[in-house]
């Protein structure tokens, strides 16, 4: 029997709320090591999540633990963490060299070790050319590499980059999935969140879902389809018949809802294997007229979240 | 002391920086400019019909503009603004993921804006006192009362500094608290007999400074009237008392409060 890895992070019943609106709503989950994808829209607790992982916030209730240690109030699990936050925000008079170097100095390297550090840092982010130049003359892409700088200077087991493709270009953007994916494959861990989902999918397929201050779903897309098979499935069929194809649908039990557009039927089924099973079936006779195309909005990422948010 | 260097060069190029030199350039123009009147006019200055000397100025200057004025001035602006500028500028973030404890972070930028304050207000009194204190007087003779102004500033400015380095992290709005405090508060209570006053920073500082108060005004009178010395030996204890006091609780505050930045 071999030990598996430890667990990046473990909640535990995890709530935040500010005042009288939650945050994060009695959040139970482990984070596998990897890259791991959050995800979720604007306002879906993300940031909280993040912040609580990076100890920014206490918990309201339950617990969290990053690394197998609390990280609230802990600031020597710091030495493992690399944080790269979502603001824009910097001390636009120093340089990215200056500014790399000061702040990695702050986890006790010396001078000289720290302007090492953050020359390979910024070597790493395409930042060389640029090191000696004023951030705030740095573009908005340039300005989200020099905060990954920071976050990854000090080689930390575990990376948390909050956005960090936010305002970047598309070769830009390429650039950082590379790199991202790259420290993967060499071994850290990293915890990035997007509310965009092919951002993450081109990062990584182990993904969190969350919405409303719960995560609706975790694991990779496949345990994620598994999970969806257990909701309604909506498949949309476009036939030279759509009445006469709904009123067979009508005769399965796993149907659980119809309705018309334009020239198609979109069904809800409770089991989608099974309904595509007939459908072929029906589609070869041709009894109902010809089946054209077959769609189901649940066949991508996208629609998976779009599912899983509505339902 | 990483976190005093990197405060350190980001406090003397702010813009708050401009400020402090505006105020303690101030008092060395004025000096200046009563050097230059008193030289083109051959006459030592005259208050209320009476000769003043270049000894007794400088210390109506030490009283009316750094210990009133500019010495609480600049506690407040740079003590309430050490986390919470940070706070503002979203850049708290990047200083408590590290590996250092927020009270050292608060600590390390607190020695930033006593290096600051100290070495650019002390130059300052210096400069005043080289161009005042000649006039109709001795430099040699009113030099240890210089060396004690400088130290008595200095102690000001580490126990108001402390002071609003709390307020700055426990209130939201601490540099309207702070304003109130020195001059409302402050000068308030200090005009009334009782025990209100040991609840300021300047009853003790007051006490320390080696001139005579002046009675530039009718609550100067007032305050002459009412005005009790505590000893140097309380003074200092006190002053002391209340700087270790404000700094522990506001390390025990940024430890323990959570920051929620602005999205």
């Amino acid at each position: 029997m071999t030990d598996s890895p430890p667990p990046v992070v473990t909640a535990q019943h995890l709530s935040k709320w500010y005042g009288q609106v939650i945050g994060l709503n009695d959040v139970t989950l482990v984070v596998p090591p990897g890259i791991t994808g959050l995800l979720g829209p604007n306002g879906a607790g993300k940031s909280t999540f993040m912040k609580l992982i990076t100890g920014q916030l206490e918990p309201s209730q339950g617990t969290i633990s990053v690394l197998g240690e609390p990280i609230w109030g802990n600031p020597a699990l710091y030495f493992r963490i690399g944080f790269c936050p979502e603001q824009d925000a910097f001390y636009d008079r120093m340089t990215g060299l200056e500014w790399v170097t000061a702040l990695v100095g702050l986890n006790g390297v010396s001078a000289e070790e720290a302007l090492r550090l953050a020359r390979r840092a910024l070597d790493l982010v395409d930042l060389t050319d640029a090191a000696g130049k004023k951030i705030g003359a740095y573009s908005k892409g340039m300005r989200q590499r020099v905060k990954m700088a920071q976050a990854l200077a000090h080689d930390p087991d575990l990376l948390i980059l909050d956005e960090p493709l936010s305002g970047m270009d598309p070769i830009g953007r390429r650039k950082t999935i590379r790199l991202i994916k790259e420290w993967g494959r060499a071994g850290k861990n990293i915890i990035v969140s997007s509310h965009i989902l092919h951002e993450i999918e081109a990062m990584t397929s182990n993904i969190l879902l969350i919405n409303q201050g719960r995560i609706l779903a975790e694991g990779n897309v496949h345990q994620i389809r598994d999970l969806i098979d257990e909701h309604p499935h909506t498949v949309h069929v476009k036939a030279d018949e759509p009445r006469a194809l709904a009123r067979q649908f009508l005769t399965f039990d796993d149907v659980l809802s119809l309705r018309f557009e334009d020239e198609a039927v979109v069904v809800q089924t409770a089991r989608p294997d099974a309904f595509y099973a007939r459908l072929t079936g029906l589609a070869a006779t041709g009894e109902l007229g010809a089946i054209h195309e077959v769609t189901s909005p649940d066949d991508n990422l996208q629609a998976v979240f779009k599912y899983l948010v509505k339902s | 002391m990483r976190v005093f260097d990197f405060s350190l060069g980001e406090m003397l190029w702010s813009r708050r920086s401009v400020f402090l030199a505006l105020l303690v350039g101030g008092p060395v123009v004025i000096a200046l400019a009563i050097r230059v009147a008193v030289s083109a006019f051959s006459g030592l200055p005259r208050i209320n019909g009476s000769t003043v000397s270049g000894s007794a100025l400088f210390g109506m200057m030490i009283w009316l503009i750094y210990i009133r004025f500019i010495v609480p001035v600049l506690g407040v602006f740079y003590g309430t603004s050490l986390i919470a500028d940070e706070v503002d500028d979203k850049t708290i973030t990047y200083l408590f993921t590290r590996p250092i404890r927020r009270s050292a972070v608060l600590l390390g930028k607190y020695l930033a804006y006593l290096a600051c304050t100290v070495l650019l207000v002390l130059p300052s009194v210096v400069l005043v006192y080289f161009f005042i204190v000649p006039l109709g007087g001795s430099i040699g003779e009113s030099f240890p009362a210089l060396v004690e102004d400088l130290g008595m500033l200095a102690i000001g400015l580490v126990a108001y500094g402390a002071l609003f380095s709390w307020v700055g992290a426990r209130l939201k709005r601490p540099l309207i608290i702070g304003l109130v405090f020195v001059f409302g508060w402050e000068p308030g209570v200090l005009l009334f007999p009782g025990y209100l006053k040991r609840l300021t920073i300047a009853y003790y500082v007051q006490a320390l400074v080696p001139h005579a108060m002046p009675q530039d005004s009718a609550v100067s009178v007032l305050m002459q009237v009412f005005h009790e010395v505590p000893s140097v030996w309380i003074s200092l204890i006190a002053l002391c008392a209340i700087s270790v006091f404000a700094l522990w609780a506001a390390g025990r505050m940024v430890e323990t409060r959570e920051y929620v930045l602005e999205q």
